[in-house]
């Protein structure tokens, strides 16, 4: 904000005014790059290329649509959740998620985009959510799972876009990556009681880990030599790191974690190299990768299906909401209730 | 907080350390800051109770804050830690402190407004984002934007993430962000 | 292995009549995690939903260990009200729920925490959670009443298939001292055809009790939807014996 207002003052161009012409294009780009190379926040009433506003608006709302879909292989397991505090702590979870999406949308539609829009590509399949989701929580230790790994891949990829150019974006991962630090940790805590309590539930542990570890690398995305945008993304701090410099950190994390848990991690290539500092790792299985970005994991359908059914089952309602609050926008407020 | 008797300067101490715990879900903030550290009471130096409220009943976090308290007590040499969840004086967001308010704000939450009231205000109703007068249906001071402080906010969901946070939109700089809801 | 809890005080009884309510409410709006119609509502309904669960832990500790009752127990065993067992069914069926039910919880607890009796201290916190949850049901039912032809066709299905649920509400609660049920019934009512004139819905008129069917959740005697969700609910806690979490 503070940045906005010093550019005001300074009489360069805001987004109050339109470039007129390709010569003041110019002067509105520079200002942009400038305030991009000083890490400085872009805000919402900001000039931006238009590039820039499109891969952001892609970019958060893919992240909205994760939260969103992630909703549903926990919620899978609300209904049954074996004890009333851990079903409280997912429950808690599943509502952070849907705030979080929430959130997410706002911040998108900071850009000049409508939610409505938005869930349209998505349930077009124009826009994407965290193919993460797209694999069945089969046991109860599947959502331990989901809060050890996925969450600490979520928040491993989340802490760098904390500083990501676009205002509303950056300050919106800071508040969710700590809500998602206390996720994180009940998550391990559950596979904890899991691994220490009887033999059939670190058995139910150990298979969880053995099913998520693997996609949870994939996470991180594709190899930096075959990723398509993060050239781009990187030159205006929207992406602050490589993939596999993500990747590897994530490693780097669960190995130790994975030992306290008394639980192992399905590679057997994975060591500690003293060279490098890091540890190694095996190969990923690419092919998996993007067979299931395609549209063929466990899940793909179902997700989507699940989606599309809630919100077309839901038009009736959204409907009723619009119509309500059309007859009523000259209403004064009623009694207020002490 | 409330206590019968006054504090042994052990027990002050004490009081310092399990209040210093940072909130599990709000890390920016400390027990002490939210207001729901309300009693310490030591028998001699080996055993301590700590009372601890609730904030919203079915806040998921109260088990994580007690074993908190019970490690950082331990490491400071109270051999046995006893944390008891008490339910009344029900705690209110009146309990927290200024410090607490101006930490939230900071880090981008609109804190809760004092003199809380005992629970929603009559509004008018949106499509599902309702409006939420401020200063101008005079029954409270406004919202206002954690980012510029403007006071023209409008309410875009009466729950968020957390029992205890609204989502709400700044109309002047567009931000969206959380207001920790009066209680 | 079943549990039967003694109840050996009358505090136990309606310690699990007003935890169960909570317990078995907090689970059927548990359901609709990951598919309300839109997204505030996920958020709205997860929210009273974990309100609710935490009362019901607290009312269910009274009575025993919490999961033991919450897990362990026969249907016969629980003491819910039936209306809150009732399947979500649409969402105007689930608001029309809560607005009956929340609107009775918030006028209960308001007249308990003013008591001083065992129940006092915990319904003095719930009654401002109670607060928000009538709050929202209201609002909502005045959407869908007086929003669309079909939103208001729907409601006031939902609020004539429930109403005959609602008088079990009112029955007397052994161990829950100092409450004017008579009185409790009328602002209850009086509320509630508010909220639904200012709705455009017609207040119901059939019977909101007798035989049996419809009325003795508090005995233990349910519908059949609840043996179902029961089975659901306790399922894996239950494949595990003597296991922590």
């Amino acid at each position: 904000m503070a940045t906005a207002a010093a550019r005001d003052t300074a009489g360069s161009p805001t987004a109050y005014d339109a470039p007129a012409g390709p010569g003041d294009t110019d002067a509105f780009q520079r200002a942009f790059d400038a305030a991009v190379a000083a890490e400085e926040r872009i805000e919402p009433r900001d000039w931006m290329p238009d590039a820039y506003r499109a891969t952001l608006v892609r970019q958060i709302a893919q992240h909205a649509h994760s939260e969103i879909i992630g909703m549903q292989p926990e919620a899978n397991w609300i209904t049954r959740a074996p004890s009333l505090r851990r079903k409280a702590i997912l429950m808690a979870k599943v509502q952070d998620e849907a705030g979080h999406g929430l959130y997410l949308y706002s911040a998108a539609e900071t850009l000049g985009v409508s939610r409505e829009e938005l869930l349209d590509k998505l349930h077009a399949g124009r826009q994407k959510y965290s193919s993460i989701f797209n694999y069945p929580t089969l046991t109860w230790a599947d959502v331990g799972a989901i809060g050890w790994l996925v969450d600490g891949a979520a928040i491993t990829n989340q802490v760098p876009l904390c500083r990501c150019s676009y205002g509303p974006y950056a300050r919106a991962m800071v508040r969710i990556c700590k809500e998602e630090s206390f996720h994180q940790r009940q998550g391990y805590e559950l596979l904890l009681a899991l691994s220490k309590g009887t033999p059939e539930q670190h058995a139910m542990a150990q298979d969880a880990v053995d099913r998520w570890w693997w996609p949870s690398l994939m996470m991180f995305g594709p190899p930096d030599d075959a990723s398509q945008h993060s050239a781009q993304s990187m030159a205006w701090k929207i992406k602050r790191h490589s993939n596999d410099e993500l990747r590897q950190r994530f490693v780097d994390i669960c190995v130790p974690q994975a030992e306290s848990l008394g639980l192992t991690l399905p590679d057997p290539d994975l060591k500690w190299n003293e060279e490098r500092g890091h540890h190694d790792f095996g190969a990923i299985d690419w092919s998996e990768f993007w067979d299931v970005l395609k549209g063929n994991g466990p899940c793909n359908d179902q997700r989507l299906s699940r989606r599309r059914t809630a919100h077309e089952e839901g038009a009736w309602v959204r409907e009723a909401a619009a119509a309500h609050a059309a007859k009523h926008s000259n209403d004064t407020t009623g009694a207020t209730r002490a | 907080m409330v206590t019968a008797t006054p504090l042994t300067p052990l027990e002050e101490q004490l009081l310092e350390l399990a209040g210093s715990v940072p909130d599990p879900e709000l890390p920016v903030l400390t027990l002490r800051e939210l207001g729901v550290v309300r009693a310490v009471r030591a028998h001699g130096t080996d055993r301590v109770e700590v009372d601890l409220t609730p904030t919203y009943t079915g806040c998921p976090a109260v088990e994580v804050m007690s074993l908190d308290i019970e490690r950082v007590l331990r490491e400071h040499g109270v051999r046995e830690v006893t944390v008891r969840t008490v339910l009344a004086p029900a705690w209110s967001t009146d309990d927290i402190t200024d410090e607490g308010r101006r930490k939230l704000r900071e880090f981008g939450i609109a804190p809760p407004r004092t003199g809380a009231a005992s629970g929603p205000v009559r509004v008018e109703l949106g499509p599902t984002r309702t409006g939420e007068g401020g200063a101008a249906d005079g029954t409270r001071e406004p919202v206002r934007c954690p980012h510029c402080g403007s006071a023209e906010t409008e309410l875009l969901s009466r729950f968020s993430s957390t029992a205890c946070k609204a989502l709400r939109r700044c109309l002047a700089c567009r931000e969206p962000f959380d207001h920790f809801k009066e209680l | 292995m079943t549990t039967t809890p003694a109840a050996d005080t009358v505090t136990t009884a309606a310690a699990l009549a007003l935890g169960d309510d909570a317990l078995v409410l907090s689970h059927r709006l548990g359901e609709w995690a990951g598919h309300a119609p839109v997204l505030e509502e996920e958020v709205a309904l997860a929210n009273i939903a974990l309100d609710l669960l935490g009362q019901a832990r607290v009312l269910l500790s009274m009575a025993g260990d919490e999961d033991e009752l919450a897990f362990l127990r026969e249907e016969r065993a629980f003491r819910n009200l039936q209306l809150v067992e009732q399947p979500n069914g649409d969402f105007a069926h689930t608001i029309a729920r809560q607005l009956y039910f929340s609107v009775y919880q918030h006028l209960l607890y308001d007249r308990l925490a003013a008591g001083d009796g065992p129940f006092a201290p915990l319904a003095g916190k719930a009654v401002k959670e109670a607060a928000y949850h009538r709050d929202h049901a209201e609002q909502w039912t005045l959407r869908l009443g007086d929003g669309t032809d079909e939103s208001h066709a729907r409601m006031q299905r939902a609020v004539d298939a429930l109403w005959r649920f609602t008088g079990e509400m009112f029955q007397p609660v052994e161990g829950i001292d100092g409450i004017d049920w008579p009185g409790l019934e009328s602002a209850w009512r009086e509320a509630v055809e508010d909220v639904l004139g200012r709705a455009t819905l017609t207040v119901p008129d059939g019977p909101r009790s007798g035989a049996w069917k419809a009325g003795a959740g508090r005995q233990g005697l349910h519908t059949e939807p609840f043996g179902r969700m029961l089975a659901e609910m306790q399922h894996l806690h239950r494949s595990h014996p003597g296991a922590t979490w």
